[in-house]
């Protein structure tokens, strides 16, 4: 296949948005189209990545409304509706595009507008890609799968409340230095944990985890211009080149897992994205993991492979995984500080670590990160794609 | 919906399913028969979720993944006042939610 690379990032601020739908995309695309600043070179295809826009906006085919929006007819135009997993779907989709020959510039944009409806309506919606029979009429979440997930993980590898907490703090602590994150205020371990406040501050969403152990619902877009290496040539910026990527799926359910607490697909798919990218997990400068809730990051440090089964909860308390340590995790604040427009959240990742790779993540930069790593996580680990990135020196 | 759960028995290797699949993941055979979920079993896991749909009038809910005697595992609504991680539980089918349009019936599981 031929190489692809990432020639411009942008996104708008996550958190609560008064834009309609495509506004949102349209300004994260144009953000994203000036960072590539692609001359007189056109788009040959727009993908668009989003999960509920059908639902709570009563808009569909968003691939085909951007492409208008942005004026680039006759331009290719696809929607892509891949669940939590969207954005590094239509990603994929895009790179596939360019690597097989049939496309030189490829626009990918998430975009999610959510708040316009209840946080019920919203976790509902949500809610609707568990298994409708053997687990929704229940009752079952998110929220209630990370839940059930993170009472058996805890209890089988010694993981304590103060170790989830320490997952907010940092990213948080991340999120006050990212100007787009939804939430940019610092959280301590005595107001979410230890003092008696913290039981009114922090309360219970689906025991054991409470409400700073869960992302918040955010709107929000981000894009990505996807080039060849016959157009990368011919642009000015860093070169970001799309190493490797691997997608996994798994069952449905999550209790017909032979082990509910191996999330198999991340691993599968990472491995699947090391070996294209001809790299290993030790290689790896930064990373951007889904953690959607707290436990979620610490099980996917484990089985993206930079830490050993049960011991990503050792390398947070050892400080390895914030800014300025061995590796740092989730730096733009992650989806606990960033946000989470579930169909932005995969491509979001990926700007803030083509940022990175081009030395322009102001306040919060790894310095001379080369190579990145993003896991996206979709249903409740039934579909993950995972992405290796890396800067090459021209 | 019917008061009862069903999994699919694999007509070929003899695999439990649940829920089904069109075609089971043991063997890729596409033919089962219903087998009756329920019976015994132990507490794999649960919660107690206050992010609900809004269908639900309770403040919270308890759901549990439960593993049955015969090793298959399900997802319900867990009766009990005092959960423990491998706690003993018997399944029963009834109403597990209204949405207003329908009823749907479902496992609940109760201290055994």
């Amino acid at each position: 296949m031929n190489s692809v690379y990432i020639a411009g990032a942008g996104m708008t601020k996550f958190g609560r948005s008064e834009w309609p739908l495509m506004q949102l995309a349209s300004v994260a695309s144009l953000a994203a189209l000036h960072h590539a600043d692609l001359g007189d070179i056109p788009v040959d295809g727009v993908v668009v990545a989003n999960m509920g826009a059908a639902r709570v906006n009563k808009q569909t085919a968003l691939g085909s409304a951007l492409v208008d929006q942005l004026a680039l007819y006759p331009a290719t135009a696809e929607s892509v509706e891949n669940g939590p997993a969207s954005g590094a779907s239509a990603f994929k989709v895009g790179v596939q595009a360019i690597a097989s020959g049939m496309a030189d510039v490829v626009l990918v944009t998430g975009v999610e507008r959510m708040r316009v409806v209840n946080g019920l309506e919203g976790t509902d919606f949500v809610a609707s890609l568990s298994h409708p029979e053997a687990e929704y009429i229940y009752g079952v979440t998110l929220p209630s799968l990370a839940g059930m997930f993170a009472r058996l993980y805890m209890d089988r590898y010694g993981v304590e409340r103060k170790h989830l907490a320490m997952v907010a703090i940092k990213n948080h602590e991340h999120g006050t230095k990212n100007p787009y994150a939804h939430i940019r205020q610092t959280v301590t371990m005595e107001g979410i944990l230890t003092l008696p406040e913290a039981a009114v501050n922090n309360p219970p969403i689906a025991e054991p985890l409470h409400l700073f152990d869960c992302c918040p619902v955010s709107d929000g877009a981000a894009a990505l211009v996807l080039v060849s290496e016959a157009v990368a040539k011919k642009l000015k910026g860093p070169k970001v080149k799309v190493a490797g990527i691997g997608q996994a799926t798994d069952t449905h359910t999550v209790h017909e897992r032979e082990d509910p607490t191996d999330l198999k697909s991340v691993r599968l798919a990472s491995e699947k994205a090391f070996k294209m990218a001809g790299l290993k997990p030790d290689n790896v400068d930064v990373a951007e993991l889904h953690d959607a809730f707290t436990i979620l990051e610490i099980a996917e440090s484990e089985a993206a492979g930079f830490f050993p089964k049960g011991e990503g909860h050792k390398a947070l308390e050892r400080g390895d995984t914030k800014l300025g340590g061995k590796l740092p995790i989730n730096p733009s604040g992650g989806l606990k500080a960033k946000g989470h427009p579930v169909g932005a959240t995969g491509v979001a990742q990926l700007v803030e670590l083509v940022w990175q790779l081009r030395g322009e993540a102001e306040g919060r930069q790894v310095e001379g990160a080369k190579v990145a790593y993003a896991c996206n996580f979709g249903g409740f680990g039934n579909n993950v794609v995972a992405t290796v990135l890396q800067r090459e020196e021209s | 919906m019917s008061e009862h759960v069903y999994a699919a028995k694999c007509t070929s290797c003899g695999a439990v399913s649940y829920p089904r699949h069109a075609v089971c993941p043991k063997c890729r055979n596409e033919r089962f028969e219903n087998v009756e979920v329920g019976g015994e079993g132990k507490v794999l896991t649960y919660t107690d979720v206050y992010a609900l749909a809004i269908d639900f009038e309770t403040r919270y809910l308890r759901l549990a993944m439960v593993e049955l005697a015969n090793g298959t595992r399900v997802t319900g609504q867990l009766l009990a006042d005092e959960p423990k991680l491998g706690m003993k539980v018997k399944t029963i089918v009834d109403l597990v939610r209204d949405p207003g349009d329908r009823k749907l019936y479902g496992l609940q599981f109760l201290p055994a």
